[in-house]
């Protein structure tokens, strides 16, 4: 049990980052669209993001310093700041998105009005913010995402045809029914969802959280190695269930209830349960991780004492900032928007944030002064730089797609 | 005075010619107190860009190669120019005496 | 307590590349503030400079509301400015550590008005997490 325990952050990075509402239902929409034929993309984030959180919880664990100090001592206060503010619209967007999840979710087990559940559940977040240790919250989270791999025992379950997915994934093609511009304002997504920022922003931070130094270095790369594939495997199981179900019924993906269909029909109301428990705790993991990072990336920024691992008393502002985040959360979900619309257009701006974030902590992995002896060995250089090609990429197609594909209608 | 009045200033030399802008202020410790104190022995100019990008044009310091290489190339050609050669701030630039000399910007030889 | 060689007399420091952006610590690594401008000496402005005016010394990091004016341009009345006085600087390394503790400091002073106003009144604010 301890085992496990020892790579919750990672797990808990994973889950918020990978299978967060947003990345529930766009798998799902992907699947019931596409197949699998955008498996591809994932396994293209899952490198991207191993490389990078690994990269950027050495640089925590040796040198002390966040990942957000990096970014504005290396790029400048202003492009910091644009950087922060694009991170701080996002970490928000998710925010209110998952909380809007958690909701969601509840309703799929009370049927009542989710509107209710807003306030409650932001006012959870907040308590866990506020008063659990950082271990107890990574754990408990950790623990219970595992039940998302009740998506994988549904593919399983549902018996398909072994053949057909592999060939969607490894000889991927645009179906007829959809555009290329779609096709790839998709893989966008999918690839921005999987690279997210504010993964790297929590495990970074959650690395001297966790007060990891150079000996733990093992620990840290098992947690990235683990929990991110781990992510990895339950978005593609995802998509998978939805291809397998809903594609050949072409079922469109509107709301959570036909994200669990595939579950539900393979396994009943037992699989039904798991999976609302993962659920739950996905997106409540998320909405700690995204509150968090909002915390960290402003405090570190700005040079304000920051952490879990400090009294509230003595990170006044850090704590401040995190209940003005949930107050707007929550006041953004009152005005009754869709919170899974919001998530789609978030993760394409996440792509677009991406290039600020990794520049300066692949730089700064290469930085003696920073790391010593632990800098980044020639490999992870070479990755790093086909990644940041990728990313740039990404980052200018993003929005052009978004418009053209009207976001991937 | 405080430092970002200065860095990012335009630079002229004696007969008006534009040299470029200011991305740095370079300070040497001296005495023996704790901290030494630090008197500003120059400016780093560079002909190019106002932002002096990552610091990698003065430290050989490693880095993926191809990012190293190409920032560099832009900034190419920056220099140090010694307290002694400035002959006046003002709101706008940064005045130079004449037969003021371009200096070496590296750090790498004299990094305490 | 014996004097780092990063703040030992021969020591080349770029203000740009070593001081701005950096974060400050105090002696429990307590993040103090990052720096946002540095002060120097008064010099002579908008005239000429006699030769053999002496160069000017820090006198402190400073942070605030210097941020904005040194992003957006201008200059905030010497009264905004939050000063870490140089001779308190112990280390200059990828972040800067002074020797003073952060509360005695004015830069700290929106943290302690929040801790006094706004988190020591909620319940379990002075409280390590449980």
């Amino acid at each position: 049990m301890k085992r496990i325990f020892a790579v919750a952050l990672g797990v808990l990075t994973a889950i918020g980052g990978f299978v967060d509402i947003g990345d529930l239902v766009t798998n799902a929409v992907v699947g019931s669209r596409f197949g699998l034929s955008l498996a591809w993309v994932v396994i293209v984030g899952v490198v991207g993001i191993c490389l990078f959180a690994n990269m950027s919880g050495r640089v925590g664990a040796v040198s002390g310093r966040a990942t957000f100090e990096i970014i504005r001592e290396r790029l400048g206060p202003r492009v910091g700041l644009a950087n922060l503010g694009a991170s701080f619209f996002i970490n928000l967007m998710t925010l209110t998105a998952e909380i809007g999840g958690i909701a969601l979710a509840l309703q799929l087990i009370t049927g009542v009005d989710p509107a209710l559940f807003g306030p409650l559940a932001a006012f959870a977040v907040w308590v866990i913010v506020w008063r659990a240790k950082f271990s107890q919250l990574e754990n408990a989270v950790g623990i219970l995402g595992l039940s998302l791999i009740v998506f994988v025992v549904a593919v399983f379950l549902l018996g398909p045809d072994w053949g057909d997915l592999a060939r969607q994934a490894v000889m991927p093609t645009v179906p007829a029914s959809e555009q290329p511009a779609t096709y790839w304002y998709y893989a966008i997504a999918l690839f921005g969802a999987a690279m997210t920022p504010y993964e790297v922003f929590f495990f970074s931070s959650g690395a001297i959280e966790e007060g990891w130094k150079r000996k733990d270095l093992g620990q840290e790369r098992l947690n990235v190695f683990v929990g991110f594939p781990l992510g990895g495997v339950l978005s593609i199981a995802i998509a998978a269930s939805a291809a397998i179900v809903l594609l050949p019924q072409a079922i469109a993906v509107t709301s959570l209830s036909q994200v669990v269909l595939p579950v539900v029909q393979a396994g009943g109301t037992i699989a039904f349960c798991f999976l609302v428990v993962g659920m739950l705790a996905a997106f409540f993991g998320a909405a700690l991780e995204t509150t968090l990072s909002s915390g960290y990336t402003i405090a570190q920024y700005f040079g304000w004492s920051w952490g879990k691992f400090r009294r509230p008393a003595q990170a006044a502002r850090f704590h401040v900032v995190m209940i003005v985040g949930l107050v707007l959360a929550v006041g953004i979900l009152a005005t009754g928007v869709d919170p899974i619309l919001i998530t789609e257009y978030s993760v394409v701006f996440s792509a677009v944030a991406l290039p600020l974030t990794y520049l300066p902590i692949l730089i700064v992995a290469n930085d003696p002064d920073y790391m010593g002896a632990d800098v980044n060995g020639r490999l992870a250089n070479a990755l790093g730089l086909v990644y940041l090609v990728i990313i740039l990429v990404a980052s200018l197609a993003a929005i052009p797609l978004m418009i053209i594909t009207g976001a991937g209608a | 005075m405080i430092l970002s009045e200065v860095i990012g200033l335009r630079v002229l030399d004696a007969h008006g010619a534009a040299v470029g802008r200011v991305v740095d202020a370079r300070f040497r410790l001296e005495g023996g107190g704790t901290p030494s104190t630090a008197r500003l022995v120059g400016l780093i100019i560079s002909p190019r860009s106002a932002s002096s990008f990552l610091g990698y044009e003065r430290r050989s310091s490693g880095g993926p190669a191809l990012v190293a290489r190409l920032l560099r190339w832009m900034h190419r050609g920056s220099f140090l120019v010694s307290w002694e050669s400035i002959a006046g701030f003002y709101d706008d630039r940064v005045e130079l005496r004449a037969g003021y000399e371009r200096l070496d910007a590296s750090l790498d030889s004299t990094e305490g | 307590m014996t004097k780092s060689p990063t703040v030992r007399a021969g020591r080349l420091i770029d203000a740009n590349l070593h001081l701005l952006d950096r974060q400050v610590l105090d002696p429990e690594n307590m993040p103090v503030a990052t720096v946002d401008d540095v002060e120097l000496d008064d010099v002579l402005w908008n005239t000429p400079l006699p030769p053999g005016t002496p160069a000017p010394v820090v006198t402190a990091l400073l942070s605030g509301p210097v941020l904005a004016t040194r992003i957006f341009g201008g200059r905030p009345p010497e009264s905004r400015w939050h000063r870490i006085a140089w001779t308190h600087v112990v280390e200059i390394g990828t972040a800067i550590r002074i020797g003073i503790n952060a509360n005695e400091l004015d830069v700290s002073w929106v943290e302690r008005w929040l801790r006094d106003h706004v988190i020591r009144r909620i319940p379990g604010g002075s409280h390590d997490p449980e």
